[in-house]
């Protein structure tokens, strides 16, 4: 029966219009009027109360939906009666549908009359008076859609037509069937389609409402329930809450009602909690080399695309919606899922499951796309506490994981620096940088000088180990090749095609190179790096237009950056909790505030026993310590034994001068968190615990020395801590120029610095430190030759977005090898450095080095120029030499990918390239204003 | 040896450099590239290629580079860094802006630029002196540069015959570092505002401008008519960048003066209509994340 109406409706109308046009309106008005003279004569005969008056009916109406039974007035409707009114309906809709619109836009005979009869809701109360069942929604559904959608006047304006639509919507608004819910919201999008074309409409939607005695914007309301369904209704509802969220931008009234009167951006947002608690708590990793979700993997997973959907929703709304229902929804997303549902989800009990999370976290941090939404997510990641330790921290500490959440956490950290976000980079790198502590006092001035002479470029490229020389490399390899420029002869301008000597200018143009004069070879494979670093940098410099200072050791004022680093974290209101933080720390740390204030008052007590979680805390490191650790819950204390495993694991190849080197990474890092909520209980229990420390890793470092081998690393390592100017920068450093009393200063600085550091005992709050995230970049970079390739690519791509990055701040950190740095203070050149000598040191003890060096460059190449034929929309930055992506690799034939020494050492000589060619780029691009 | 895709982008920041000055009377300075060589637009991996009939001019062993030949790593990158130090030194001239000062690097060499100079006022008001740049190369560890002008302008420093104007005078040891190829374009054109006639290349002008300040400046005038007469003329060097003038013509030049005024108005234009991929919300003259006012509340 319903169908037919619709069927009929539209099968028939096209043969309708045919013979409706040409026909006068008088005689279709005639037509209609007979048509529903014969209606109301069916309509009365049913009618208990026998009566016209359309407003008692609509009363009854009302009070009979809301008693909820169906309504039956005078027994059973005989099915011919029923169905000659429809046929009379289907008509009388055409021809109201074809009427035009009279003079001046006022309203054409048929609509007239069907406003004065109250035809519609006439209507409407005859179909409540039959059983109102699903399909009889469905009918009164589709006949609405179709007058709304295809009438030739504007019917909602008129209340009689208007005032049964909301009473139908209403009526549709409990369970229904999936087919009526999918009509309703195809009706409630067409509503909204009006809506948005003309919002006068919009008043008579809320004083219709209200006629009702709910002070409600129903179409609105009616949507809600739909907002996270999946498929095409979900989808036709969100198109329609958006149409209604742009219209909220321009009128106060809507926005008002939404933020105000309705659950939207509570249903929203709590409806992402939902989404999400529905997620696998584990993925399915495809491979060891998988650290990010792609789109091809989120798109088999059908709840993580429903999440998707509802998060690019937000994204939309907050894109289009008013100020006001923007900040509520940001405050309830923010409120509402990251904290209570995301913060605990990320410190859950099992590797996989915070792995997972931490993918999660980087693909919705891709996803979103507004920037007010961006911050929601950036502010939970940078300032939020979960149980009172900063998110950042505990993710940035998982970096040091030997297991693939320490891969995940690194592609989620790439994805960070990517966004080109000030506050980012500010909570990540460059607050410890402001200072400028991290320098001798003399290279302040140096910060902002530019290398005119690629001194830096240079220096980087001289650490090429000799083993991958560009000279030694045989073609193809070496990407040089030889090109002979005829030299003058020919003066024709044109374009010049080149001639070469090998033939393997073949693919996409690489393979170009030449030689300048006639003996010099130009690797050419530079060039691309210099061409890819010359786009990173000139985007990210873009990019960073909109940052707040240039960061370039001036402004920010390093007094005031200092000031900036004590207050970022304020003082929790539990210290306790705190505690387990300092547990390595070798003693009271103190802040010159807080050391003068100690000072005036009485020592206090010591505590009896450390509380609970401390001793917990402490069993952990110490099996850990041992050897002995064993996978298990204790993943809370993060910060700590992430840091500690990566030690542990790492333990074979470096020597123990390495891990305590490691444990002072943590002290520092802890410290600077802590540096200014001591309480003394929290130093006896540092005290004790880090005694106990200090005894294993003694044991430790004993076991190690006897085993040999490692000592000449340890040498290296201890030359390169110690940064030496050579006579090379004498003269690029004007050291005339200090001022007298600079080197006293510095000295003192020193000497005070080196007893504090040993004795461990005293800590100043100025203790140079680069923050913990340069601080476990660097310490996995230094163990380059034993990470996977994968990690590798990771890491030095990370690296090589810091050092595009244009600030002289992180610059003159990153590239300039001519700074100065304070004794303490690891810089990415002395790693790499360490990392050349250990390469040496495998090249002269290997045989076969070279050989598996070229097998490595082989499978690279191979490997590379699969993938350049994949699909390329990857979430990856451009990459310039970077060979791999997320998928597994053709296995090579010749090496296998265990042998990451091998690999790490090609990876490491083109990483020199890069930084060395970002390097040269800085020199000319920084400083010059940006064309287009 | 010549790396397009860098020099593109100098001269382009050469040409608006120049832009918006003092176009006097007809003669309009237009900085034609003959020729220009297409530049492909390459993507990610594809390089321009290289003309053939380009010349490299640098020879490959400087006293500096056979030095650290040794090293085979630096032999396959030093002229990489010989290039970007030049590239350097013209972000920097350009950086000073130098009143009346224009240069450009020729196509075909780093190492040589091709520059113009504008005398406002003073002896040599009017005078437009075209001259050559000579980068030695191994540069930045030689000598100065030497500035030598296609027309001997009559002038004690300037020598009569080759037209080199004595350089080394005011930098007698040339240190990397601190001494840069804006000041020596700096001192080419102090020379022509403030006379110095102590152990002149041209000892006439010196003897005149001594004894017969009047004939001196009648000189000076003859000289400047000269020189300007001979704008017109072809560059004295065969090179796609080389500066060279024409009459002004409506066709090509209105435009580009437009141009050149649109352009003026633009660096604000462009950081508030372009959209800016970067985001922050540090509020300046803070240090804390999130610390601008307009942030929605968040807890």
């Amino acid at each position: 029966m319903a169908s037919m109406v619709a069927n009929g409706n539209r099968d028939g109308r096209q043969g309708e219009a045919l013979v409706l046009k040409g026909v006068d309106p008088e005689t279709c008005m005639i037509v209609f009027k007979n048509h529903w003279a014969q209606v109301v004569k069916i309509l009365e005969k049913h009618d208990p109360l026998r009566s016209n008056t359309s407003s008692n009916m609509a009363a009854l109406g009302v009070i009979g939906l809301s008693s909820g039974g169906p309504m039956r007035f005078g027994g059973p409707i005989p099915g011919d009666e029923a169905s000659a009114v429809q046929n009379y309906v289907e008509h009388m809709l055409f021809l109201l549908m074809e009427e035009d619109a009279g003079q001046a836009g006022a309203m054409g005979p048929i609509l007239e009359f069907v406003v004065m009869e109250n035809v519609m809701e006439r209507l409407f109360l005859w179909s409540l008076r039959r059983q109102f069942t699903d399909d009889m929604k469905l009918e009164q559904l589709k006949m609405y859609e179709m007058i709304v959608g295809q009438a030739r006047q504007p019917l909602l304006h008129h209340k009689p037509v208007l005032r049964p639509l909301m009473m139908l919507l209403s009526s549709c608004s409990g369970t229904a069937g999936p087919e009526v819910e999918a009509e309703l919201v195809s009706l409630l999008n067409q509503l909204c389609c009006v809506l948005a074309k003309d919002q006068s409409v919009l008043e008579l939607f809320f004083h219709t409402s209200e006629d009702q005695g709910a002070a409600n914007f129903l179409i609105f309301s009616l949507l809600i329930p739909f907002i996270h369904r999946e498929g095409l209704v979900g989808q036709q509802a969100r198109d329609a809450l958006l149409l209604i969220m742009s219209l909220s931008a321009e009128n106060q009234r809507v926005a008002q009602h939404i933020a105000e009167n309705t659950y939207f951006c509570p249903v929203l947002a709590t409806g992402l909690s939902g989404l999400y608690s529905s997620l696998p708590t584990k993925l399915e990793v495809p491979g060891e080399e998988w650290h990010c979700l792609h789109r091809e993997d989120w798109l088999q997973m059908p709840t993580l695309v429903q999440f998707l959907n509802s998060l690019e929703f937000c994204n939309a709304v907050i894109q289009v919606a008013h100020p006001s229902i923007r900040d509520q929804l940001v405050s309830y997303i923010y409120n509402g899922f990251l904290v209570p549902v995301l913060a605990p989800a990320l410190h859950k009990l099992t590797l996989e499951e915070v792995m997972t999370t931490t993918a999660y976290l980087d693909l919705f941090v891709r996803s979103v796309s507004e920037p007010i939404l961006l911050q929601t997510f950036l502010s939970f990641i940078l300032l939020h506490r979960h149980e009172n330790v900063h998110i950042l921290d505990t993710l940035v500490s998982r970096i040091n994981t030997p297991f693939q959440l320490g891969t995940v956490s690194l592609a989620l950290f790439q994805t960070l620096i990517g966004l080109y976000c000030e506050d980012v980079m500010l909570q990540l790198i460059l607050r410890y940088l402001i200072p400028c502590n991290h320098m001798m006092l003399s290279q302040r001035r140096v910060v902002k000088e530019r290398d005119f002479y690629s001194v830096s470029a240079a220096k980087i490229l001289a650490l090429t180990p000799s083993c991958c020389s560009p000279e030694h490399s045989p073609p193809p390899l070496r990407q040089l090749d030889s090109i002979l420029w005829s030299k003058g002869t020919d003066n024709s301008p044109n374009t010049g095609t080149m001639e070469t000597e090998e033939s393997f200018l073949e693919e996409d143009g690489s393979g170009y190179s030449c030689v300048i004069g006639s003996e010099i070879y130009l690797d050419v494979n530079y060039l691309h790096y210099l061409y890819n670093a010359r786009l990173g940098i000139s985007s990210c410099t873009r990019a960073c237009q909109v940052w707040s200072a240039p960061y370039d050791g001036e402004d920010p004022p390093p007094e005031e950056g200092r000031q900036a680093q004590t207050t970022t974290d304020p003082a929790p209101t539990n210290q306790l909790e705190l505690e387990w933080d300092d547990s390595y720390d070798a003693g009271p740390v103190v802040s010159p505030e807080a050391a003068t204030a100690e000072s005036s008052r009485p020592p206090q007590p010591p505590a009896a026993e450390p509380p609970k979680h401390i001793q917990e805390m402490r069993r952990t490191a110490i099996m850990l310590v041992k050897g002995s650790y064993i996978e298990e819950s204790d993943f809370q204390d993060d910060v700590m034994v992430y840091d500690l495993v990566a030690k542990k694991d790492a333990r074979d190849t470096v020597n123990s001068s390495e891990v305590i080197k490691g444990s002072k990474e943590v002290k520092a890092h802890v410290e600077d968190h802590n540096s200014n909520l001591q309480s003394p209980l929290a130093t006896e229990v540092g005290d004790d615990l880090m005694d106990q420390y200090e005894e294993l890793i003694r044991t430790l470092g004993s076991d190690e020395a006897g085993t040999g081998g490692s000592s000449p690393v340890k040498t290296v390592d201890k030359e390169f801590r110690n940064p030496v100017v050579t006579p090379m920068e004498e003269d690029e450093v004007d050291f005339s120029s200090f001022s007298v009393d600079t080197p006293e200063l510095e000295k003192q600085h020193l000497s005070l610095f080196g007893t504090k550091l040993r004795s461990g005992s005293t800590k100043s709050h100025s203790v140079p430190f680069t923050g913990p995230f340069v601080s476990v970049l660097l310490s996995r970079l230094e163990n380059m030759l034993d990470n996977s390739l994968h990690v590798n690519l990771l890491l030095t791509g990370i690296l090589a977005q810091l050092a595009a990055y244009p600030q002289p701040l992180l610059q003159s950190f990153l590239l300039n090898t001519n700074m100065v740095f304070q004794p303490s203070v690891r810089s990415l050149y002395q790693v790499l450095a360490s990392l050349k000598n250990q390469i040496e040191q495998q090249a002269s003890t290997k045989k076969d080095f070279p050989e598996l060096i070229t097998s490595a460059q082989h499978c690279l190449l191979a490997r590379e120029s699969s993938l350049k034929g994949q699909d390329s929309r990857e979430c990856s930055p451009p990459e310039a030499g970077r060979m791999m992506k997320s998928s597994p690799p053709p296995q090579p034939k010749t090496i296998s990918l265990a042998r990451t020494e091998v690999f790490a050492t090609v990876l490491f000589t083109e990483f020199l390239k890069e930084l060395a060619a970002i390097a040269q780029e800085h020199s000319i691009l920084s400083h010059v204003p940006m064309e287009e | 040896m010549n790396l397009n895709p860098f020099w593109s982008m100098s001269t382009n920041t050469g040409r608006k450099r120049s832009d918006g000055e003092e176009q006097s009377g007809e003669q309009q300075q237009q900085q034609q590239q003959r020729a220009s060589p297409a530049r492909p637009s390459f993507g990610k991996k594809q390089l321009p290629s290289i003309p053939k009939n380009a010349v490299p001019v640098t020879k490959p062993a400087s006293p500096a580079a056979t030095a650290q030949l040794a090293n085979g790593t630096h032999a396959s990158y030093g002229p990489f860094y010989l290039e970007y130090s030049l590239l350097a030194e013209f972000t920097l001239v350009i950086k000073q802006k130098l009143p009346g000062i224009y240069v450009q690097p020729s196509y075909k060499s780093a190492l040589m630029w091709f520059g113009v100079i504008f005398i406002r006022h003073g002896l040599y008001q009017d005078g437009v002196f075209k001259f050559t740049v000579y980068i030695p190369d191994n540069y930045p560890d030689g000598e100065c540069p030497r500035v030598v002008f296609d027309i001997p302008v009559f002038h004690p420093l300037v020598d009569p015959v080759s037209g080199e104007l004595d350089v080394r005078r005011a930098f007698t040891k040339w240190r990397r570092n601190h001494n840069h190829i804006w000041q020596v374009l700096m001192y080419a054109r102090t020379v022509f505002y403030k006379i110095n006639t102590m152990e002149p290349l041209n000892p006439e002008a010196a003897v005149l401008y001594d004894k017969d300040v009047q004939l001196f400046k009648s000189k000076v005038v003859d000289s400047v008519k000269l020189c300007n007469s001979h704008l017109f003329d072809q560059p004295k060097m065969d090179d796609p960048y080389a500066i060279s003038f024409s009459s002004w013509n409506p066709a090509i030049h209105d435009e580009a003066k437009e141009r050149m005024f649109t352009h003026k108005r633009r660096p604000e234009d462009h950081q508030k209509g372009l959209q800016v991929s970067g985001l922050s919300w540090v509020k300046p003259g803070s240090t804390q994340p999130f610390s601008k006012d307009d942030n929605p509340p968040q807890s």
